[in-house]
């Protein structure tokens, strides 16, 4: 066990010495921040028009798909349209538009509605509590393990960081089940890392809630969207209730199973590195740069593919850029590969087939006992 | 049920339909798509057009919306428009007379240009000819008491718009008023007086109204000799102050020092009033106005707004404090911060800003 364990250090302080030098970084952080700010000097009109125009097609869409859902006792083919607008409405309130609103990439509009501190989204999840644990312990500590409770959301064993325990067995039927219930997994992630409703409750909390807030923020987002979904629709259009119920209901999967799949795409895929809070300490500007790339990667694809996935698909200048408006991403990865290849840094990203396979594959693999031989060899 | 009730629930139920306050909010994108510039929170209204006063000032006329209630000379609005993606807001008085508004419809904003400015330079050309505003409804309590008697007005440079409001008001109205006026108006040269000849056209047809110009080129910024005439112990007179903030805490002062009752005295601030009297004090007032709360900052403080508010034990939500996460977003109300991060100045209106890198530069008003 001892020898193990000093051999796995070894491993990886080998890995970690594949880290460029201070200096080297230093220069790496400048010619970042230089492309930052080049990208800052771009934002102005054009992002306002775009993200108004992309609000409008989530109301015209939501609106649509509401009465389209209705219409589906003419035929079908029309709830199903439906249930497709809505879904859309939702996927692009959640993520072209809520995520990126509340990271706050357009706060510089002073615009009340699309602000980061006013946003509340289409999600079980409530916003306030959505943006401490996302926007502050998985932005500030990605992939650190410990620290970053997005890695494997409590839930999955995703690499050897993390001692294997006979429930991991099952982990994938965990892993479809959280994909299909992605935004209660959203809502309940905070008060299961504050352990809220176990007797094992933290002593400690940093939180700059109480427990009891924490408490109602979640009923009352939750009580809301079953309310409007599952209760106010349904109960308008009471002829077709259950049409308009059932309609939601596959909207909502829709949405939780896109979201889900972008999002492991982000930061579980093949390559992918994870970090020990002791590494990170006192981290310099070019290090965390240096670890946040390390720790996301990139799906490739169309203009509608970046947009439907809330620009997620460029989870790296995502990472290094949280708060430039995500539009301008696809452009900066083609400068932040190249400044990559200069510093030699790993930049990681490849089409979505191959990303969400090597997810599946990291799932699966990680649900067994890593052996000790694999372990040496995958050094 | 209470009405109070109903109105909850009916809140609780439009928050959970559209995740908006109103209704209005949520199909604000839809309804400013075919009418731009329309806002659910503000009065959208046409400049119908733009004169030029002098060399540094001009005056937007204003077309407002039906929906604005009016306003009593002397009050201000809050002025939106978009620049570059942006909404910007800013303060000015109405220049122009309720009595003036009845009649035409419009009102008038007298604008100072601000040299560094980002707003007032920019405004006429953006705005020439149907340009579209937002407005807000009157606010502000400068206004003329018809039971004083004996009024001394006190203007510093563009500080002179409340006072011809209220100047235009009195010459419009059918009624005559009986109030003894002084207007002392200080200005930087003889191009620099505005609306003279109106001024002039006033105090001829009102005896009662009297009007000093004062050019400080000759006669110097206001002091104890100018104010002898009216502060005579038995004088019930009232003064109204309106200018630059050295000027009116300057006035105040030399007020207090004669011994005039501090109810007599009228002002208007637009932003934090200065802490102390002493104009020598350069450091910056911060106001946090939910906890109302008021401190001074150091003039070479290079503390962050975060650091400020967490030394007076306001504990704003926080986290990176390295600008990354907008944990500590704040609207500021109204001054300057520096931003580490960017290394750039803030505009002057509200905006949101981070605290853990906003460093103060001049008197700040935070939403906290």
């Amino acid at each position: 066990m001892n020898m193990q364990a000093t051999e796995l250090n070894k491993q990886d302080s080998q890995k970690w010495a594949s880290r460029p030098d201070d200096e080297t970084l230093n220069h790496f952080a400048q010619d970042l921040n230089e492309l930052r700010e080049r990208t800052m000097e771009k934002v102005g009109s054009d992002d306002a028009k775009y993200i108004r125009n992309v609000i409008r097609v989530q109301r015209l869409s939501e609106i649509a798909g509401r009465i389209l859902i209705v219409l589906g006792f003419l035929h079908p083919a029309y709830w199903i349209l439906g249930v497709l607008a809505l879904a859309t409405a939702k996927i692009l309130d959640n993520m072209e538009i809520g995520h990126n609103v509340m990271h706050g990439q357009y706060d510089w509009m002073n615009d009340p509605n699309i602000n980061s501190r006013n946003f509340e989204w289409d999600n079980a999840g409530d916003s306030g509590s959505w943006k401490r644990y996302h926007n502050y312990d998985h932005h500030t500590y990605t992939n650190i393990i410990g620290k970053d409770r997005d890695f494997g959301y409590g839930l999955l064993r995703l690499s050897d960081d993390t001692r294997w325990k006979p429930k991991n067995v099952w982990q994938f039927f965990v892993y479809i089940a959280l994909c299909l219930n992605f935004q209660w997994g959203v809502a309940y992630h905070e008060l299961a890392g504050e352990r809220v409703f176990f007797k094992k409750s933290r002593k400690a909390s940093k939180l700059p809630v109480t427990r009891e807030q924490l408490k109602f923020a979640f009923f009352n987002k939750a009580a809301r969207q079953l309310f409007k979904d599952y209760i106010f629709w349904p109960l308008v259009c009471f002829p077709v209730f259950l049409q308009v119920f059932l309609g939601n209901l596959v909207a909502n999967l829709l949405r939780d199973i896109w979201t889900n799949t972008i999002i492991f795409c982000g930061h579980f895929t093949d390559g992918i590195h994870t970090f020990k809070e002791s590494q990170c300490k006192n981290e310099t500007q070019g290090q965390w740069f240096y670890r946040q790339i390390l720790g996301s990667s990139n799906l490739e694809g169309s203009r509608l593919f970046h947009i439907m996935t809330g620009h997620l698909s460029c989870q790296v200048e995502h990472h290094l850029f949280p708060d430039v408006p995500a539009k301008h991403y696809p452009q900066m990865a083609e400068e932040v590969r190249a400044i990559c290849a200069k510093y030699k840094v790993p930049y990681n990203s490849a089409g979505f087939f191959k990303q969400y396979f090597s997810v599946v594959k990291r799932i699966v693999k990680y649900s067994f006992p890593t052996k000790k031989s694999s372990r040496l060899a995958s050094a | 049920m209470t009405s109070s009730t109903l109105g909850k629930a009916w809140q609780w139920v439009m928050n959970s339909l559209t995740n908006h306050n109103t209704l209005a909010d949520y199909l604000e994108p839809l309804i400013n798509g075919v009418v731009p510039g329309w806002r659910a929170d503000r009065l959208r209204s046409y400049v119908t057009h733009v004169r030029n006063e002098n060399a540094d000032m001009y005056s937007l006329v204003i077309k407002p919306n039906k929906k604005w209630k009016g306003f009593e000379a002397g009050q201000y609005i809050e002025l939106t428009v978009e620049k570059n993606g942006a909404w910007m807001s800013r303060y000015f008085s109405i220049s122009s007379s309720p009595e003036y508004f009845q009649i035409t419809g419009l009102i008038e904003l007298s604008i100072r240009i601000q040299e560094q400015g980002r707003i007032t330079p920019w405004l006429p050309n953006a705005l020439k000819a149907n340009g579209i505003v937002n407005i807000s409804q009157a606010m502000g309590e400068f206004t003329l008491n018809p039971e004083h008697q004996n009024i001394c007005m006190i203007a510093g440079g563009s500080g002179i718009t409340p006072f011809r409001s209220m100047l235009q008001q009195l010459n419009l109205q059918s009624a005559q008023s009986n109030q003894n006026i002084t207007l002392m108006y200080y200005a930087r040269s003889d191009q620099h007086f505005l609306f003279e000849d109106e001024f002039k056209q006033v105090s001829n047809l009102n005896p009662l109204i009297q009007l000093n110009l004062m050019n400080s080129e000759y006669d110097g910024n206001i002091n104890q000799s100018h104010l002898d005439v009216f502060v005579k112990p038995e004088s019930d007179t009232h003064f109204y102050i309106c200018g630059p903030s050295p000027m009116i805490v300057l006035t105040r002062k030399l007020l207090q020092e004669a011994n005039i009752n501090s109810d007599h005295i009228h002002y208007e601030f637009f932003g934090p009033e200065p802490l102390s009297l002493d104009i020598q004090s350069e450091g910056a007032a911060i106001l946090f106005e939910r906890s109302n709360k008021q401190i001074e900052s150091d003039a070479d403080e290079t503390s962050t707004l975060l650091e400020i508010a967490e030394q007076n034990n306001l504990n704003p939500v926080s986290g990176c404090r390295m600008g990354v996460c907008h944990q500590c977003i704040c609207q500021k109300k109204s001054g300057v911060v520096y931003n580490t991060k960017t290394q750039t100045y803030s505009d002057t209106g509200a905006q949101e800003i981070q605290l853990c890198i906003s460093v103060p530069v001049n008197d700040v008003v935070l939403d906290l």
